[in-house]
C-alpha cells in the first residue's frame, strides 16, 4: 500500500494543473449532487416536518354558513367516516379577493380568523414570526412580507367587491393555508378588525373544518367525499377546501424545478468529470509506458500500479467530493432563499449525514470504477516491450488524410490527423458538447417561453388568460351581459368559471365551464381530441386520465351537489392550476348537475383601455351583484413573475456552470494532447513551423468533433426538449409541452459554442509558446 | 573563394546553471561557405550542439551576430526564426525525429507544404529525393516506426532536403544507427554535397568527420583550430592521416 502511495503522490506533484482541474470538476459533481440530495430529501420532507409541528389538517373545508345546526351537521360527517382521526370547527368569515403580491396581485380564497381563535387553534395551528407593537391591524401569512408590506405599514386588501385598508401587525407561518398556492388563504385579524368586518359583511360567515387523518394518503379522497357528502346534504353551498397531496405539491413546485435542474446538471457533470478521469488515465499510460514498464521490471505488480492511480483519483474525488460538499452548504442558503419565495415554509438548515454518505459513495464508486476500467492496460504492459517502447499507442493501420492527395490547407490536414487518430479525445469532446448542447436548447427555450415572453409559459400552466375576471350573481348576469356586449371596450366575452366536481370511485376535479370553448384565447388547453361541444361531454386533465387509465370516449361518472351524471371524455387537457387534477365542461354540461350560483367572465378589452378602471365601472354599475373583479394581468404577473425570477436564476447559473465546465473539461483534453505530442510540436518547431500555426492547429483538431456534436446535439435536444420538459413538468400537471424552440437563438448559440471552444482551446494552447526546439534537441 | 553563406561575430552562448553562469561559445568567430562539408568536432561538452542550434537559428545567442547572407538572424523572434528555418535550413537530428503518426511521406511532405505551395511539384522532388536514398515506395506509405533506423534516417536527410536549403544541419547524424547503416547515411550526405548542397555537422566520430572537407575543432567554447581536408576522395588514406594529425595536434 505504502509503495501505491508513492507512485500515487508522485503523479500527482508531475501533473498538477490536471490534478486541480479534475479537483473542480469533481468538486461541481459534488456540490450538485448533494444540493439535489438535500433538496429532494430533507427540503421536501421539511414539509413534514412542518405540517406535524404545527399539527396541521390533512383536509381543510371552508363552508359557507355558521348555524349551530350546520356545524353538528358537518361534525356528525367527520365523526363517521373512519378515516378521520381529529377534527375541529372554527367559526369564521371566507371571501374570494386579492392583494398586493410581487408587483403585482394575488388572488385566492381569504379566510379570516380572529387572533386568539387562530392562535389557540389545536389543529392547524399558526405560528407568529413576526410582530410589532401595534394592537389593531391584520397579520398575513410570511410569503407576502416584502419592502412595501411591512409590519406598521398600511396594507390594502380586496375582499370580494371592496376594498380594506389595515395596518400590518405581525407575520405568521401557516402550513396549509399559508400561500396562494394552498387554494386558501389565512388572514388573521385583531379582534376589533374582525368585529368590524364581521359589521360590515363583506366576508360571509363560514366553517372552518380542520380535519387531520389516520392516514395522510387518504386526504385526496376524502376531501372529494367530504364534499360530496356535504353538498348532498346542501345543495349549492359555497364550500372551498384543500388537502395534504395538493398543498405539499403546489407549495414545492420550485423544490420540484431546482431539484430536476440541478440533479441532471450533478450526473452530467459527472458523467464528464468520468469520461475526463477515463481520458487522462488513458493518456497517462501512454505517455508513461516506459516508466510503468520500468516499475514491472523492477517488481512492481500491474495491481500494485492500478491500485496506484486509483489512490490518485479516490482520494482526490473523494477530497474534492468533501470539499463540494461543504460547499453545497455555502449555497444551499441562496438555493432556499430564492425557492422559499415560493414555498413559504421557513426552512432550518442543518448537517444532513445521508446526502453526505450518497454523495461520497456514487462519487467514490463511480471515480473507481472508471479507474479500474481506463488502467485495464496496464495489465497487458509486458516490461522488456515496454522499456523498448515496442507498444505502438498509435493505430498504423490507416494514414488518415495522406497530404500527398488532401485537398485541405497543410495546417486543416494536419489537424485532421490528429483528430482521426485522437478517437478518446473526441468521446470526451462529443459527450462534453451534448451536455452543453442539452443546457443551451433549454436556456433558449426557457429564456424564449419564459423570460422574455411569459405568455407561452402562461398558456401552458395557468390555462386560460384574458384581461378582466368579472364574477357576477346569477340573477345579474343577464344584465351584466348586456352591458358588457354594449360596451365598445370590451372585444370578447366568455363565461370561464371554475368550481369543483368529483369522479366519482376517484379524485375531485377543478371544473372549468364556458359557454362556448371556441371563444377561449388558449385553445391549446385540450392538447389531444377536442373541447367539450355538447353537454355530455367532458375533457380531463391528462395526467389524471393517464393515472386512472381514462381514454378518450370513455365514459365517466361526475358527482356534484349531491347529483351524479355520465359524461363522454372528449378530449385531454393540462393545467396546472390544480395539479392535473382539472376537467373542462360547456355550461350546459355542467347544469345536468346543479345550477350556477355565481359566473365569472373572462373579458378581453380594446388595446390601450385601462383595466382597473373597467372594473371599478363594472363593479359601481353593478354593485354587490358583482361579486369580484380581477385584473389578469397584474394578478398573473405577480404570481408568475416568482417562477419568471426563478428561471432566470437557473438559467444564468446553469450557463455559467457550463462555461465552468467546458474550460476544465478542454483543459484536461488540452493539456493532454500538449504532453501527448510535446515532442511532434518540437520536431514541427525545428522545421518552421510557428507557434501561431501549432495553436491553431491544435485548436481546429478540436473542432471536427465539437461543430459536429454541437450540430448533432443541438438538432436532437431541439427535438427532444418539448417532450423532455413536459417530462419534467409531469409533477404538476403537464404532459404535452409546446414551447416555441428558438431555432435562431440555438444557431446563433451553438456558433457562440464552437467559437468559445475554438478560442478556449487556443488559449490553453498557448503553453505551445514555451516549447522549444532546442529543448527538444537537448534531451538526448 | 566560395561565397560567403553564414557568418559569426563574437559569437557567444551562456546559461544558467543554478545561479552561476554558464559560458558555452565564448566570442566565436566563423564564416560558413557555400558547397562547403564543415564538420564541427570536440570533446563532449565543448559546445558542437550549441554552436549548430545557434548558427541554425534554433537558438538565439547571448551576445554576438549571426549573418545570414545580408541578413542579421540573431536579432530575429522566435516565429521569424522558424520561417528562416523552414525557408533556409534542413536538419538531420541524431534521434532522427520522424513524427510516428505521420506516413513517411508525410512527414517529408509536412515540411515540404509549409514553403512550397505547388504540391505537385513538391511530390515530385520527394519522390525524386526518396529513389536518391533508396527508399521504395512501399517504404514511403509505412509510418516511422515501421521500417528501420537506417532508413529513417535516409527519410530524415529527405525531410531536410525537400525545401532545397541553402544549409543542411546534421547533427550526430550516425550516432543512433549501427556501422553499416550509419555509412549509408554518410555516403547519402557526401552524395548531396558532391551535388552542391552546403552541410554543417557534429560529430565526435573520426569516419563520419572525414568525409568534410573542413574541420573545425571546438574547446571550451572557442574554435581551437581548422582543418582543410579538401574535397573528399573515397578511400584516400592520406586524408586519414591528415586528419589524425590534425586532432592529435588538438588533444584529441
Amino acid at each position: 500500500m505504502r509503495k501505491c502511495f508513492l507512485i500515487a503522490r508522485s503523479n500527482l506533484r508531475k501533473s498538477k494543473g490536471q490534478t486541480a482541474a479534475i479537483l473542480v470538476l469533481v468538486l461541481l459533481a459534488a456540490l450538485m449532487l448533494n444540493l439535489w440530495l438535500m433538496l429532494s430529501t430533507d427540503y421536501k420532507a421539511n414539509f413534514e416536518r412542518y405540517h406535524d409541528q404545527l399539527n396541521a389538517e390533512h383536509v381543510t373545508l371552508s363552508v359557507d354558513g355558521d348555524s349551530e345546526e350546520l356545524q353538528n351537521s358537518l361534525a356528525q360527517m367527520l365523526q363517521r367516516d373512519s378515516r378521520t382521526a381529529d377534527y375541529r370547527l372554527d367559526s369564521c368569515m371566507h371571501m374570494t379577493g386579492a392583494l398586493p403580491y410581487n408587483g403585482g396581485e394575488m388572488s385566492s380564497w381569504f379566510v379570516f380568523l380572529e387572533k386568539q381563535a387562530a392562535l389557540t387553534r389545536s389543529i392547524g395551528q399558526i405560528e407568529i414570526v413576526e410582530e410589532g407593537a401595534c394592537s389593531s391591524g391584520v397579520y398575513l401569512p410570511m410569503l407576502y412580507k416584502t419592502d412595501d408590506i411591512a409590519i406598521g405599514e398600511p396594507f390594502e386588501i380586496s375582499i370580494g367587491n371592496h376594498k380594506e385598508t389595515y395596518t400590518v401587525c405581525g407575520f405568521f407561518n401557516s402550513v396549509m393555508m399559508g400561500s396562494h398556492n394552498c387554494v386558501l388563504t389565512q388572514i388573521v385579524l385583531t379582534a376589533d378588525k374582525y368585529a368590524a368586518l364581521q359589521a360590515a359583511g363583506y366576508a360571509p360567515q363560514a366553517t372552518l373544518c380542520s380535519v387531520r387523518l389516520n392516514d395522510p394518503s387518504d386526504a385526496l379522497s376524502y376531501e372529494a367525499d367530504m364534499k360530496s357528502a356535504v353538498s348532498e346534504q346542501y345543495p349549492n353551498i359555497t364550500m372551498v377546501s384543500n388537502c395534504y397531496q395538493i398543498v405539499s405539491q403546489s407549495r414545492y413546485i420550485s423544490q420540484m424545478i431546482c431539484s430536476g435542474i440541478v440533479s441532471a446538471m450533478a450526473f452530467f457533470v459527472l458523467l464528464i468529470a468520468l469520461v475526463v478521469i477515463g481520458s487522462n488515465i488513458i493518456n497517462y499510460i501512454q505517455v508513461n509506458l516506459k516508466n510503468l514498464g520500468a516499475l514491472k521490471a523492477v517488481g512492481y505488480t500491474a495491481r500494485q500500479l492500478i491500485g496506484a492511480l486509483l489512490v490518485q483519483f479516490l482520494g482526490l474525488a473523494l477530497l474534492a467530493a468533501i470539499v463540494g460538499v461543504g460547499l453545497s452548504y455555502l449555497v444551499f442558503p441562496t438555493v432556499n432563499g430564492i425557492m422559499i419565495a415560493q414555498t413559504g415554509i421557513p426552512y432550518a438548515m442543518r448537517f444532513l449525514p445521508l446526502p453526505l454518505g450518497i454523495t461520497l459513495a456514487v462519487l467514490g464508486g463511480t471515480v473507481a470504477l472508471a479507474v479500474v476500467l481506463a488502467s485495464r492496460r496496464i495489465r497487458k504492459i509486458e516490461p522488456i516491450v515496454a522499456l523498448r517502447s515496442g507498444i505502438q499507442t498509435h493505430n498504423f493501420k490507416r494514414n488518415h488524410v495522406p497530404l500527398e492527395t488532401a485537398k485541405a490547407p497543410l495546417q486543416l490536414a494536419l489537424a485532421l490527423k490528429t483528430t482521426l487518430s485522437g478517437i478518446k479525445h473526441n468521446v470526451t469532446v462529443c459527450i462534453t458538447m451534448l451536455v452543453l448542447s442539452l443546457v443551451v436548447v433549454f436556456s433558449g427555450l426557457m429564456t424564449e417561453n419564459v423570460i422574455a415572453d411569459m405568455e407561452p409559459f402562461l398558456n401552458l400552466i395557468v390555462g386560460e388568460t384574458a384581461d378582466s375576471c368579472i364574477s357576477v350573481q346569477a340573477d345579474a348576469e343577464d344584465a351584466f351581459l348586456r352591458a358588457a356586449n354594449a360596451d365598445s371596450r370590451v372585444e370578447k366575452i366568455y363565461l370561464y368559471s371554475s368550481l369543483n366536481v368529483s369522479h366519482a370511485g376517484g379524485a375531485e376535479l377543478m371544473a372549468t365551464l364556458c359557454d362556448d370553448f371556441a371563444k377561449v384565447n388558449n385553445q391549446d388547453t385540450v392538447f389531444e381530441g377536442r373541447f367539450p361541444k355538447y353537454d355530455n361531454e367532458i375533457a380531463i386533465a391528462a395526467k389524471y386520465a393517464e393515472e386512472n387509465g381514462l381514454a378518450i370516449g370513455d365514459e365517466i361518472e361526475i358527482t356534484a351537489n349531491g347529483k351524479q351524471e355520465p359524461y363522454l371524455i372528449c378530449g385531454f387537457t393540462q393545467i396546472s392550476n390544480n395539479l392535473g387534477r382539472d376537467c373542462l365542461f360547456t355550461r350546459a354540461g355542467y347544469e345536468r348537475l346543479g345550477t350556477l350560483t355565481s359566473t365569472s367572465y373572462y373579458i378581453n378589452l380594446t388595446s390601450g383601455t385601462d383595466i382597473d378602471a373597467f372594473n371599478l365601472a363594472m363593479k359601481e354599475q353593478f354593485k354587490d351583484s358583482v361579486n369580484t373583479t380581477i385584473n389578469i394581468d397584474t394578478t398573473i404577473s405577480g404570481s408568475a413573475s416568482v417562477y419568471v425570477s426563478l428561471m432566470t436564476i437557473i438559467v444564468i447559473a446553469i450557463l455559467a456552470l457550463s462555461a465552468i465546465i467546458i474550460v476544465f473539461a478542454l483543459y484536461l483534453l488540452v493539456r493532454a494532447m500538449l504532453n501527448n505530442k510535446l515532442r511532434d510540436y518540437g520536431i514541427m518547431k525545428a522545421l518552421g513551423f510557428t507557434t501561431r500555426q501549432l495553436i491553431l492547429q491544435t485548436a481546429a483538431s478540436f473542432m471536427p468533433a465539437t461543430i459536429l456534436s454541437a450540430a448533432v446535439g443541438l438538432t436532437v435536444c431541439a427535438c427532444i426538449i418539448n417532450p423532455l420538459t413536459a417530462l419534467f413538468l409531469r409533477g404538476i400537471g403537464i404532459v404535452k409541452c409546446t414551447f416555441t424552440v428558438p431555432v435562431g437563438f440555438i444557431i446563433i448559440a451553438g456558433i457562440c459554442l464552437v467559437l468559445f471552444a475554438f478560442a478556449t482551446v487556443c488559449l490553453l494552447s498557448l503553453k505551445i509558446r514555451k516549447i522549444a526546439p532546442r529543448a527538444l534537441l537537448a534531451e538526448e | 573563394m566560395k561565397e560567403i553563406l553564414l557568418s559569426t561575430e563574437k559569437l557567444s552562448k551562456s546559461f544558467s546553471n543554478g545561479g552561476t553562469m554558464q559560458h558555452v561559445l565564448k566570442n566565436i568567430d566563423l564564416q560558413l561557405r557555400k558547397g562547403d562539408f564543415t564538420v564541427i568536432m570536440g570533446a563532449s561538452g565543448a559546445g558542437k550542439s550549441t554552436l549548430l542550434y545557434a548558427l541554425s537559428g534554433m537558438d538565439t545567442p547571448t551576445l554576438g551576430t549571426i549573418t545570414f547572407g545580408t541578413h542579421e538572424i540573431s536579432a530575429l523572434s522566435q516565429d521569424e526564426l522558424a520561417v528562416f528555418r523552414r525557408e533556409h535550413c534542413g536538419f538531420v537530428f541524431q534521434q532522427i525525429y520522424l513524427i510516428n503518426t505521420m506516413s513517411v511521406m508525410d512527414n517529408v511532405l509536412a515540411a515540404g507544404i509549409l514553403v512550397s505551395k505547388d504540391k505537385k511539384a513538391l511530390v515530385a522532388k520527394a519522390k525524386e529525393l526518396f529513389a536518391a536514398v533508396d527508399i521504395s515506395e512501399a517504404t514511403q506509405k509505412k509510418f516511422p516506426t515501421q521500417i528501420s533506423g537506417g532508413e529513417a534516417q535516409r527519410v530524415g536527410i529527405v525531410r531536410a532536403l525537400i525545401n532545397s536549403p541553402e544549409i543542411l544541419f546534421a547533427d550526430e547524424p550516425t550516432g543512433a544507427l549501427n556501422s553499416k547503416t550509419g555509412l549509408d547515411v554518410l555516403d547519402t550526405l557526401t552524395k548531396f554535397n558532391e551535388q552542391g548542397q552546403s552541410v554543417v555537422m557534429v560529430t565526435h566520430d573520426m569516419r563520419s568527420a572525414r568525409r568534410g572537407n573542413r574541420i573545425l575543432y571546438l574547446k571550451d567554447g572557442v574554435i581551437l583550430g581548422e582543418c582543410d581536408l579538401g574535397t573528399y576522395v573515397h578511400g584516400d588514406s592520406q586524408r586519414h592521416e591528415k586528419l589524425s594529425a590534425f586532432l592529435r595536434d588538438m588533444g584529441w
